[in-house]
Formats: C-alpha cells, structure tokens, sequence
C-alpha cells in the first residue's frame, strides 16, 4: 500500500513546476544526414543533440554563426525551422556482457528482433586512448587459427594488425577465422576449468558492409558457435554516412568495457576504407576543407586514434585490433592503407595473383610484417616455424629464378620442393581455423621432412589426414603440447614416434 | 562562389558591429546602415542584408524575453521575469508575451537560444519518454 503511494509521490515530484532550462537551436538546412544549425550557443563539441522524432546528432562543426550536426537514425521527418536542442551529453553505447551474441546498429540498439538488451552500463564512444603508462608490452599471442599466420606473422593480444589486400582476396574470412579460434578456445579454456584461462571476446564492426554479406557472416559465426563470444556492430551500406562513422568508436567503446574489466576483447573493423570514405561525404557537405583524394585534413586523426584505443593495459585487460582496409588493384601505396599501416603494429597483405592460384590464405609472405614479432608466439611455434619464413623468401626468390633455366643443382632443387611444400601446408579452407597444437604438430612433422616424400600436391590432402590422426587418435599428445607450450625432448619424442605412426599407416 | 559568400558574411559581420552600441542594438544606427546599402548598393546587397538581418535578430533575441502562455499571464509576473533575466544576463531585458495553447498550463520563456520551460506539456513530453 505504502509503496503504491510512494511511487505516485515519486511521479508527483516528477511533475513539480521546476522551470527546466534547455539550449535551443533551429534547423537552417538539412542534407545526406547532416544538419546546420541556427542557435545552439551553448553546443559543447561532440556533444549529443536531439532532434524531434527521437532522432540523435553530434555537433561536429562550431562555427561563429551556425553549427554543423550529423544525425544518427531517420532524418526523413525532419525539416528546415525544426527545433533542436543539446544534451548536455556525449555519445554513449550499452557496453557489457549483455551485448555478446547481439548485432546492434552503431548506437548500441538491437538490431536482430532478439529484443531488448539488458545491459547496466554505457561508455561515451569518443574516449581518449590509454596513455603511456598504462599500457604494457604485447607478449601474450592471440591465435587466428591460420597456420600462416600463428607461424610467420604472429598476432598478440593488444596488438593492431592489418589486413589489408583488394576486393576478394579473403580478408573477411581471415577475421571470421580468427573469432571463430577464439570462440574455440573460449570453449576448451573455460572447459578445462583452469582458473588462469582468459577468454577472448569479440567484435565485428561492419562499415557500409552490403546487408547480405552481414547476414552471411552472422550465419557463419552462429554455425561455428562463436557468435555467443561475440558482439555485432552493422553499419550498413544502407545507412546514413553518420551511422558508418561513428560505428567504429562504438565497437571500440564496447571493446573498451572488456579491457578495463579485466578482460581480453577481439575487435574487427570491416573495413576502414569505407569509414574514410563516409568520413570524406561527411565533412565535404560540412564544407570542411578537403586534401589528396579529397579527405579532409584530420582523416589520419580519424583512424589513430580508433586504433590507439587498442591496447593491453598494465593490470586490467586488453584489446586486440585488426582493422581491414581494401585496395584498389594492389596499390598499397595509397592515400588511407599507407596511413593505416603507419598507425598499426603489422599488416597481413593478401595477394589477388595467390589467391587466382589457389593458394588460400592468400599471404604475401613478403609483404606481410608483425612488428611485435617472436615475442607474440609461444615457443613451441618458434621451435617448429622459426625458420618458415626465411625458407619461404628464399622458395620465391629461386622460383623466380628457376622459370629461366632447367638445370639445377640438388641443394636448390631441394630447397624448391621444401618451399613447394610449405606453399601447400598452409593452404586452409575458409572457417576451419586449427589449433595451434595441431599447427605445432604438422609443422614438426614438415621440419622433420615427413612430407618431403609426398607430391606436393598431394600434401594438402596429406596434411588433412594428419590433423584428422592427431585430432582422433592423439589427443593426449595434443592436450600436453598444448598445456606445455614447449617441445622438450621427450615431447619431440613423442612427437616423432606419433608422426611415424601416422606415416606407416598413410599411403599417398 | 565560396569566395563571394565570404564576402557578403564579412560584410554583413561588420555592418553588424557598426549596429550594436554598448551592447545594444541601436536604431539610429540600423537606420544608417540601411541607408548606406540603399546609397552605395554594394555587390550581392540582397544576400549582404538578409544576413546582416539575421544577425541582428539574434541580437535582439537576447534582450528580449518572450514569454509564451496557455493561461494569462498578469503585469507583474511579467514584470518579475524581466527582473530575474536581466540579473541573470546582466543586460537589460524587456518581456513580449505569446498565448500559446499547446502548452496546456504553464509558462515558456524563451531569451535568445535558452529556453525556461515550466508547463505541463513538456512535463507530460518527459514523462511519455521516462515510461
């Protein structure tokens, strides 16, 4: 009873005749999602403003005699004299556990008719990166499943790597990969009940991605289980410009919320380009003065400090990027992807030419680099791939030269059919990342020249099988590489002798 | 264009500022500078006016208090509110009033870009989005 009247008291109080003061503007022009704005002269920059019909924008431009807003959701009721007023407020996005498995639109609202997400907090999507002190170096690896890549280019948690390459080449399915291991290991990890496990969670922004192609992705990530390790944020191509760039600060305030509580966080930024590109509509119908390409001055600000929010941190958590950006005809040479390699740690260059050839992934191994390196690998990998891409550099390099002339002596010809080899080792089908025991076992074996017999294009089907024997018939074997992280002598022994018995029961 | 656009704010800004004494928009000298478009007509004169008015709009926004009713609003809650706003601002404010029936019961007051807001209609607007 007491309660009942103490909410319609609460309700009353509610209604009191406290005069409410709020700073008003009107709309002077509207166009492409972006507003310019008479009055606001209290408009704090970035600040959010609310426009009628529920409808959100951020000051962007605070000029002497009007301010420029780019408005977030349905700008169609909205017309000239309308009136806005400010918040007070930054941008902000539910952040939290709540989220994982959810796809949201670039302000955090469900986007999936799962209904509504219970989440607690908020975290502004403008946030200044970690500073210097509170970081700390990368040494904890973050396996894609990928055996190119867990071997030659290395990723740590915290980390920024780059994949960069054309339309096509299988960039995506690299960062499908990698959240499905992590969905993987998630799975063993909190299985095993080992109380130092860190899980890593996931986020996939995708920016002017086509619908569909965010449908596929979904479907995949639900297929392979990971999507309840894993947080979507869609910013469609069907989208305004407004949505497309803050969408990447949003997936990175939701990252955020993992690595200041303690927790590790994947985050995928599908693609950069075509931020950059929304960023460009953006600040050229703002009447920002433009540059090279025509993108205004600050488009480099714009990416850095998206991905200086990456980080570990001293104590707390960390969160790894891989931002995607798409070149045209390989030109790496570009205006945004050479911006964006200058800002990450690494790239993962993926080759058209590689990828026509059915080599899948389709590395360049030559122009992909992680600047953080060996010390991101667990030495077991360094142990079996330490010298893989060196062998490989120098396969390219004699292959090149090989195409000229037919007489060769045996040490190149055995270094070509070592590179071959290798070339076809780590040819993988798309979603079906491998454990990284699994990677140290077939990479042992190939160092050990078990392979060497076999055609190499038999070798595929060769390392098929092998990865099926180990993961059916050795699995005690797997689960000590895999706790040990190290090959002693008596784990190469034992190494050895399962590889013979793989290789006494394998006909080509 | 970009060019002739700066120009005619540049333009507008200054005859503003030959507008405003102490503070406070002058007529004599609005009437002036109307009278130095019409003698020198200078190049976009229309454009030059339009904005040169919107500025002074602006200005005269600030100074006065306009104050829109559902009810009737007596001479000396008028008065009050001029009192209380030109302390606030510390320019002198006089009040205009507006019957305004979508407000239902209460008062808006609006000086300049803020508004005060006491009726029931924006109370019922605040509590449509707390539901």
């Amino acid at each position: 009873m007491s309660t009942v009247l103490e909410q319609i008291e609460q309700q009353i109080a509610k209604l009191s005749t406290k005069a409410v003061k709020k700073n008003t503007g009107n709309i002077r022009t509207i166009a492409d999602g972006v507003a310019k704005i008479d009055g606001l002269s209290d408009v704090m920059y970035n600040e959010m403003v609310a426009f009628p019909g529920g409808a959100i924008g951020i000051a962007l431009n605070l000029e002497e005699s009007e301010v420029g807003c780019v408005i977030l959701g349905d700008v169609s009721q909205l017309k000239e004299g309308d009136e806005v007023q400010t918040t007070g407020k930054l941008l902000s996005v539910p952040v939290g556990k709540a989220l994982l498995g959810r796809v949201v639109d670039a302000l955090g609202n469900p986007a999936d008719g799962k209904g509504p997400i219970d989440s607690k907090e908020t975290y502004p999507v403008e946030r200044i990166a970690p500073g210097i002190m509170a970081r700390k170096s990368v040494n904890q690896p973050l396996f894609t499943g990928i055996m190119a890549i867990d071997s030659m280019i290395p990723i740590g948690r915290g980390q920024r790597e780059l994949i960069i390459g054309d339309r096509g080449t299988g960039k995506t399915t690299i960062a499908i990969d990698t959240i499905i291991n992590q969905a993987k290991i998630n799975k063993v990890g909190l299985a095993s009940g080992d109380a130092k496990f860190r899980p890593v969670y996931s986020i996939y922004v995708a920016i002017g991605q086509k619908s569909s192609n965010v449908v596929r992705t979904v479907a995949a990530l639900e297929a392979a289980g990971a999507l309840e390790f894993t947080v979507i944020v869609a910013a469609t191509a069907a989208d305004n410009p407004a949505n497309q760039y803050i969408a990447p600060y949003s997936g990175a305030a939701i990252g955020e919320w993992f690595m200041e509580n303690g927790m590790d966080a994947l985050i995928v930024y599908d693609d950069l380009s075509k931020h950059a590109v929304a960023y460009r509509q953006i600040s050229l119908i703002l009447k920002r003065p433009s540059g090279r390409e025509a993108y205004p001055g600050d488009v480099f600000y714009l990416h850095s400090r998206l991905l200086e929010r990456a980080a570990r941190l001293d104590g707390k958590g960390s969160l790894t990027a891989l931002p995607i950006i798409e070149t045209l005809a390989g030109d790496v040479s570009a205006y945004i992807p050479t911006n964006v390699i200058s800002i990450t740690d690494g790239q993962i260059f993926l080759e058209t030419d590689l990828f026509n050839q059915g080599i899948r992934p389709a590395v360049s191994v030559g122009l992909s680099v992680s600047r953080v390196g060996s010390s991101a690998q667990i030495k077991a990998t360094k142990q079996v791939g330490g010298k893989l891409k060196g062998e490989l550099a120098q396969f390219r390099e004699l292959a090149a030269f090989a195409q000229f002339g037919s007489d060769l002596d045996a040490k190149t010809k055995a270094q070509l059919d070592r590179g071959a080899r290798i070339v076809e080792l780590f040819k993988q089908p798309a979603f079906s990342p491998s454990p990284i025991e699994l990677q140290v076992s077939v990479l042992f074996a190939m160092q050990k020249g078990f392979f060497d017999p076999i055609d190499a294009k038999k070798v595929v089907v060769a390392a098929a099988n092998m990865k099926n024997f180990f993961t059916t018939r050795k699995d005690a074997l797997l689960t000590e590489i895999r706790t040990k992280a190290a090959l002693d002598k008596d784990l190469e022994a034992k190494l050895q002798a399962a590889c013979d018995d793989w290789k006494s029961g394998y006909t080509a | 264009m970009a060019a002739a656009a700066k120009q005619i704010q540049l333009l507008a800004r200054q005859l503003f500022k030959l507008s405003v004494v102490d503070g406070v928009v002058s007529p004599d000298r609005v009437a002036g500078v109307l009278q130095y478009i019409e003698k020198s007509a200078p190049a976009h004169s229309v454009l030059a006016l339009k904005a040169y008015r919107r500025l002074i709009a602006t200005e005269l926004a600030k100074s006065e208090a306009l104050v829109e009713h559902a009810g009737a609003v007596t001479a000396p809650a008028l008065g009050a509110i001029a009192t209380s706003m030109t302390q606030k601002y510390g320019r002198p404010i006089t009040t205009a009033t507006r019957a305004n029936p979508k407000l239902l019961a209460g008062l808006r007051v609006r000086v300049g870009d803020d508004v005060y807001e006491s009726s029931v209609s924006s109370q019922l607007a605040t509590l449509s989005v707390s539901v």
